[in-house]
């Protein structure tokens, strides 16, 4: 147990040496809220389990590294498909619960956990067969983990190793959605009799994570970006994509909503999900920008879209987006055209 | 109170020690710059008086104002001592900052080397309309002269004179642009300056441990305060009807307490309290705040057209410096989770101690904090017994920081399992014109009395909330607040109401508020010793005691002690706050 206790303060003393902006991201997972909203995530850690228990063809006897294991769970599951050793990995001290976790449930021999950056620490093993990783973040990228990924990727998986999940594909549609607008943005102009309108930009600024209903849809969705996790580099994290987006109905458009599915191509049967608008909540919910204009669309029409996204150069775990839209119609008061600048921070 | 204007200057503007003030000072003068071009603006130009709060619609009449009312003449003072355009800005912020600190100005006595700082390049008041319109200005006497003689009256030296006035303009133009580029590097060259200054007098500040390695971490406090920079936390507060309303409703309704009075407001945030102190007839409001945030507040406070009335002064109450000796009135939203989390309130009973009139009041002016006990079997389901069966597998680890943290959280009244209203009693009021800080550190006993329905062994928990009070005057009668009072009982005395008294709780017997409630979990050990008191065992009792944690000054540990009342052996549990 001391030796627990030595581990907690060189732990601690490392984290406070962090920049404050990677201070804070590694020690908000250290409060048990976001492990319990993650674990209680059923779209989630279903889908990880069935692609890992479902799949002991593929763990039988292989070296597993989890990276940014949390509570484990993930370790856990690779363990009971028949891993031989399973390297969990992650910077946040929840991982000294994670040590008691396994130990309680008595894994400790077959799963090794190491508190530090994957970029710095020593790994036991000099190659992995399988890369486990519960990665995504907000809008998919948002403080996203996929940079560590890929970085354990490269240094880490053998030749033919495998990775879950290893497709992700972002998605955009548009959507009406004019009495929340009003609720979240209109709200500034009117707070208590006064006027707020500098916090209205900030607040359009800021795009917004929360629930969409699937009847707000008014437009087909469209994939802006496929990240395949064997080939895709830091680089493309980076990405710009022309896309259009077609209007199923007549509506009005107040914004444009994103989500992300995931798949797990390689197992015996594919296993996907979406936290999409359609289907089941997850606690990545959706990420809403809204248009500085309502764009009133007819079904058919096309309204040409594009989305530019780069990690902020001072800390690179937020976001800068770019959108740009135009839509053309015959009815001259109806053509609309603009560009917003979002900053997820 | 005699603040050197160069003192003001550096507590504004050294106090934000990050480069990302000044991105947002860029900002705010590249808001200005397109306002600029925006032709609505430039209608409701309003020029401010150089001696008094008077506003004018343009640079000559207000001077005019000045020369014949008061016996200031700016355009002589600038011609006397040959002032260029910066020479000419200068003097404005001089002139406005010793009016702004009450020193009467004479413009026969201001010399040259008055205007040496080029402190006074920074604008006393925010887009200060004086500056920007000082191409409106007659031109020196000498040159006016000069430049008129050789024209004749015909369309050649109208158009020659035109020609010439265009060049001014342009000139004008490049030396303004220049003039915002200087205050831009005296600001950005403070704000580098100030951090070792600032931070070594941060009294919390923790030894950074990456010092060595020339990595310097952010106190506590810092991030505290970064933490209220962005608009989500604060759209939280102002959606936040029962804390808003009762803020709103107390200034309101009480007009007459803040008409012609000067206010302070600590931690203002947004600026919403220091605006509804403006609307309800404030003389003068200071507004204070260390977080980024006050920059928009700033904007607020201007696009409500309340500039005039209210200073934003950017930093820590303890290390600003107020342009004026005292304040009638003290207004503040510091309340946190359990009343003290954030440790906000000593910072307001410095200001309090420090600038506060002897009569003066304080809005809110009591709390008293509540701990009821709590059984609620579906709670403990889904938070603690969840834990032991995750996807087949047994986290019992993760149950423990159940509960050696208090949780802020919502619990139905459904869940609080005493007898009844009436015999809860607070075990804590605070009268905040008298509290110190030693008082928020305390030991206080409690008691309560079990319902019917439940025994000792149900206990599942405490749960601790506050009420707030708004008196109008510091000297309220002994029975208007005690433990016994609750902030319900106020809203429901329609006597109360129609005299202006206004309270709030955030307790379970309320609407939900943003501060929730902190629920205090009764972990395995005390739970077992509760299921061996007889069940019939309705009065438990103890002592409730709030502690500052080692090293985290902004935190609270809630210790509470508790048994069956009679008997000396009570079991106890510590909750941390942080």
């Amino acid at each position: 147990m001391s030796g627990d206790k030595m581990d907690i303060e060189t732990a601690e003393q490392r984290l406070k040496a962090l920049e404050n902006s990677e201070q804070h991201y590694f020690n908000s997972y250290n409060h048990h809220g976001i492990h319990e909203e993650m674990l209680k995530d059923e779209v989630r850690t279903r889908s990880y389990m069935n692609a890992i228990v479902q799949n002991k063809h593929l763990f039988k006897d292989k070296v597993v590294l989890d990276v940014g294991c949390g509570t484990a769970i993930l370790s856990m599951f690779a363990v009971k498909a028949g891993a031989k050793h399973v390297i969990g990995v992650d910077m946040s001290t929840i991982i000294f619960k994670a040590r008691e976790i396994v130990e309680v449930n008595g894994m400790s021999d077959k799963i090794t956990l190491i508190q530090g950056k994957m970029e710095e620490i020593d790994m036991p093993f000099p190659k992995v067969d399988i890369i486990i990783s519960e990665w995504m973040g907000y809008f998919l990228l948002y403080e996203s983990m996929l940079d560590t990924v890929l970085y354990a990727r490269d240094k880490y998986l053998a030749k033919d190793g495998l990775i879950f999940p290893d497709k992700a594909t972002i998605f955009v549609a548009g959507i009406e959605d004019g009495e929340y607008k009003e609720e979240k943005i209109g709200f500034w102009d009117n707070v208590y009799g006064f006027n707020y309108s500098p916090l209205k930009l900030t607040a359009l600024s800021e795009p917004l994570v929360d629930t969409v209903d699937m009847k707000a849809v008014v437009t087909d969705p469209t994939p802006v970006l496929t990240l395949d996790l064997y080939k895709c580099t830091t680089a493309d994290l980076a990405f710009s994509c022309p896309f259009d987006l077609t209007a199923r109905r007549d509506d009005f458009i107040h914004a444009l909503v994103a989500w992300f599915d995931i798949e797990f191509t390689a197992c015996h049967k594919p296993i996907r999900f979406s936290t999409g608008p359609h289907t089941k909540y997850t606690h990545w919910k959706q990420t809403v920008f809204y248009l500085k204009d309502m764009l009133t669309v007819q079904q058919g029409e096309k309204i040409e879209c594009s989305l530019h996204n780069r990690p902020n150069e001072k800390n690179k775990r937020d976001l800068d987006i770019k959108i740009q839209y135009r839509l053309e119609t015959q009815d001259s008061t109806r053509q609309a055209e603009g560009t917003c600048l979002y900053k997820m921070c | 109170m005699a603040a050197a204007p160069s003192q003001r200057d550096e507590a504004r503007s050294s106090s934000g020690s990050s480069t990302s003030s000044s991105v947002s000072e860029e900002a705010e003068w590249l808001d200005a710059d397109q306002d600029g071009d925006d032709d609505d603006d430039q209608e409701a130009l309003a020029v401010i008086s150089l001696v008094d709060d008077r506003v004018f619609p343009d640079a000559t009449s207000m001077l005019a104002y000045c020369r014949d009312e008061h016996g200031l003449d700016f355009v002589g003072v600038r011609d006397r001592l040959a002032l260029d355009f910066h020479g000419t800005v200068k003097l404005i912020n001089f002139i406005r900052q010793r009016v702004h600190e009450g020193i009467a100005v004479s413009g026969a006595d201001i010399t040259a080397a008055d205007l040496d700082d080029d402190g006074y390049l920074k604008p006393v008041l925010d887009d200060d309309a004086l500056i920007l319109c000082l191409d409106d200005l007659p031109e020196p006497a000498g040159t006016a002269a000069a430049a008129d003689a050789p024209h004749g009256d015909g369309v050649d030296g109208l158009l020659q004179k035109n020609a010439e006035l265009q060049a001014q303009l342009e000139q004008l133009a490049k030396q303004f642009s220049s003039y915002r580029l200087a205050v831009q590097q005296t600001l950005d060259q403070r704000w580098e300056d100030a951090p070792a200054g600032t931070e070594s007098k941060g009294k919390e500040a923790a030894k950074p441990a990456g010092e060595d390695a020339g990595v310097v971490a952010k106190d506590e406090s810092e991030y505290y305060f970064e933490s209220y920079a962005h608009n989500d936390i604060h759209e939280v507060m102002l959606k936040d009807a029962v804390r808003t309303d009762a803020y709103r409703d107390f200034i309101y309704q009480n007009k007459h307490l803040f008409a012609g009075k000067v206010v302070l407001d600590i931690g203002c945030g947004t600026g919403i309290l220091s605006m509804f102190c403006a609307r309800a007839g404030a003389k003068q409001v200071i507004a204070v705040d260390k977080s980024e945030i006050i920059d928009k507040a700033r904007e607020n406070i201007y696009s409500n057209g309340l500039g005039n009335v209210i200073t934003t002064l950017k930093g820590r109450i303890e290390e600003v410096v107020l342009p004026v000796a005292s304040v009638d009135i003290i207004v503040s939203e510091w309340m946190g989770y359990c009343l003290l989390y954030e440790a906000m309130l000593p910072s307001v009973i410095w200001a309090r101690d420090r600038y506060l009139a002897a009569d003066g009041l304080l809005v809110p002016s009591h709390a008293s904090i509540w701990m009821a006990p709590v059984a609620d079997a579906s709670y403990v389901a889904d938070n603690i017994s969840f834990w032991r069966d995750v996807y087949g597998f047994d986290m019992a680890p993760m149950q423990r920081g159940i509960f050696a943290d208090a949780r802020p959280d919502v619990l139905p009244a459904a869940a609080v399992c005493d007898a009844s209203d009436t015999a809860r009693r607070a075990f804590r009021v605070l009268d905040l014109h008298t509290t110190t800080v030693a008082d928020l550190v305390f030991a206080a006993p409690w008691h309560t009395t079990l319902n019917a329905a439940t025994a000792p062994a149900d206990v599942d928990g405490f749960l601790v909330w506050f009420d707030m009070f708004f008196a109008q005057s510091r000297h309220v009668p002994p029975d208007m607040i005690g433990p016994a009072t609750t902030a319900l009982d106020w809203v429901a005395d329609p006597a109360k109401r129609d005299a202006g008294l206004v309270a709030f709780t955030t307790g379970p017997f309320g609407a939900p508020t943003h501060w929730r409630q902190g629920l205090l979990l009764l972990d395995d050990r005390n739970k077992k010793k509760l299921a061996k008191v007889d069940a019939a065992q309705k009065h438990i009792g103890g002592v409730i005691e709030y502690v500052t944690p080692d090293g985290h000054a902004r935190g609270v540990n809630i210790k509470v002690s508790f048994g069956p009342d009679g008997k000396d052996d009570k079991q106890d549990q510590t909750w941390l706050l942080h």
